[in-house]
């Protein structure tokens, strides 16, 4: 298919769609490997700051741990602080250009990219997770530690489970943020889907067109993201029947209850 | 016999309000001890102590002789040894009935799967709770809740198992169930130390009950000398005015 200057704005989406979908589709890739790896790294970095941040500083606590304890917390707080106080794109440019300068290391856009998302949505998680430990009852903590568990394992196999449930929501949301955000990348050259737009358009002199694809590209992998989330949401929670099981004097009686006031 | 636990000027303040002063008691093996008084009075706060859910202000608590307020002895270790049941159950909202009972066998005394579900079927049995292995938590009643909160507490086989006004968070209809499964638990020889405000229970169930009263113990005697000629008229005031209502 061929246009020119009378051809309308349907023949020229058609047009540009044909031409340049290997383009979208690698710059679509690139958005995708940056923000989901982003938003792990970052949601591990977060998970193990808020498990710190949440140590509780008790009787049994020498003065040595106390203090290192402390600096921890202070430098972690910066980090959080820092990262959420100053915007993306800057964080962007500081560090690829950063690093250039002063180490004399060239990174690879991707990296640079995932290393950037990573490191900002971790500030971002911190807070959520430490919200999600939070308001976890502290009697789930009582009772776990009433049976012996330390705090790691009351951690692991009892708070983190539900806090994770918990904060799931808000995960999904900082998935969703870094889709589109990656956009900002395209200041340090990644060729993510934004970058590779607007060399399409440029091209072409066609804005208009080229962006419209552009957003619907984006709105696919947003609602597929957010949809599948929600289904690991709904996996979470466990079935919503539960089996009775027989008694050593009625051992046929097995059957089903319904879940009373699922939530 | 033994003594498990005892207990000598133990004090206990948040921030500068006083909530036990100077108390002395000890739990020998094999003894049912009720600890009573009125809301406010330091039962509660006595009870967790001993678990060291709180950490006293003062004073000394032995364990079979060893004093755990010094740091020769891990905090973990000790607590997986004293039971405890809670006014609100308490039971791990994310794990299943089972789970909630093999969890700690598991991670705490390195039991294998097996071995931990075996002990666990066999209190869930006992507190006639076995037939619920699969249901979460948010899924089953408040007695029943308790019942098998008090088999996650023995799964782990402890010393001595800590009640904390295991009643009273519930139904009226559903504390006989609870106080049954206490009254077995009783008479099998397990020592146990319960706050209530179950009167009947202390008075039938107990080997000596304990009056407290302000952040002290007032008196500590068998239920028959306390029910019937209590020596304090504060204890006589106390139960006048409970067993009237």
């Amino acid at each position: 298919m061929s246009v020119n200057a009378d051809s309308t704005f349907f023949q020229w989406v058609i047009f540009i769609f044909q031409a340049y979908w290997p383009l979208f589709l690698r710059g679509a890739e690139v958005t995708l490997i940056i923000s989901l790896t982003g938003t792990i790294i970052g949601f591990c970095i977060g998970v193990l700051i808020g498990v710190i941040r949440t140590i509780p500083i008790d009787h049994n606590t020498n003065i040595v741990t106390k203090i290192l304890y402390k600096i921890v917390n202070f430098l972690l707080l910066c980090y959080i602080e820092i990262f959420r106080g100053t915007p993306m794109i800057v964080q962007a440019m500081v560090v690829f250009y950063g690093v250039a300068m002063i180490y004399g290391i060239h990174l690879s856009t991707l990296f640079a990219g995932i290393f950037i998302v990573s490191i900002n949505t971790g500030a971002y998680m911190a807070e959520i997770v430490r919200g999600g430990i939070l308001s976890i009852d502290n009697g789930q903590f009582e009772a776990a530690h009433s049976i012996g568990m330390t705090h790691f394992q009351t951690m692991l196999n009892i708070i983190l489970p539900q806090a994770i449930r918990n904060i799931l929501p808000a995960t999904s949301n900082e998935f969703v943020i870094n889709i589109k955000d990656t956009s900002v990348l395209n200041v340090i050259g990644v060729t993510e889907l934004f970058f590779m737009s607007k060399s399409a358009a440029g091209n072409n002199f066609r804005y208009f067109e080229v962006f419209l694809i552009t957003c619907l590209i984006y709105f696919v992998m947003t609602f597929t993201v957010t949809r599948i989330l929600r289904y690991f949401e709904v996996k979470l929670d466990g079935p919503s029947v539960y089996t009775i099981h027989g008694s050593q004097t009625v051992p046929e009686a097995q059957f089903k209850i319904v879940d009373r006031g699922k939530r | 016999m033994g003594k498990i636990i005892e207990i000598s000027h133990l004090q206990k303040s948040f921030g500068k309000n006083p909530v036990l002063k100077d108390i002395n008691f000890s739990v020998s093996k094999g003894e049912v001890v009720c600890i009573i008084g009125s809301s406010g009075s330091g039962k509660s706060t006595l009870l967790r102590c001993i678990n060291l859910l709180e950490f006293p202000t003062d004073g000394e608590i032995f364990y079979h002789g060893q004093n755990i307020l010094e740091q020769k002895m891990t905090t973990a270790v000790y607590r997986a040894k004293m039971g405890m049941v809670f006014q609100q159950f308490n039971l791990f909202n994310n794990l299943n009935v089972l789970q909630n009972c093999m969890v700690g066998q598991v991670k705490v005394l390195k039991r294998s799967k097996a071995a931990a579900r075996q002990t666990a079927l066999e209190y869930l049995e006992l507190v006639g709770m076995s037939s619920f292995i699969d249901a979460k938590p948010n899924q089953i009643s408040g007695g029943q809740k308790q019942r098998v909160a008090i088999a996650r507490a023995l799964s782990m086989e402890p010393e001595a198992l800590l009640f904390d006004e295991p009643t009273s968070a519930l139904d009226p209809e559903m504390v006989g169930e609870v106080l049954k499964v206490m009254k077995n638990l009783a008479r099998s020889g397990l020592t146990m130390l319960v706050v209530t405000h179950e009167m009947a229970f202390a008075r039938d169930v107990s080997h000596r009950v304990v009056f407290m009263d302000d952040g002290v113990i007032v008196e500590d005697d068998t239920p028959e000398v306390i029910f019937n000629n209590p020596r304090n008229e504060r204890t006589r005031v106390f139960l006048k005015r409970i067993l009237d209502e």
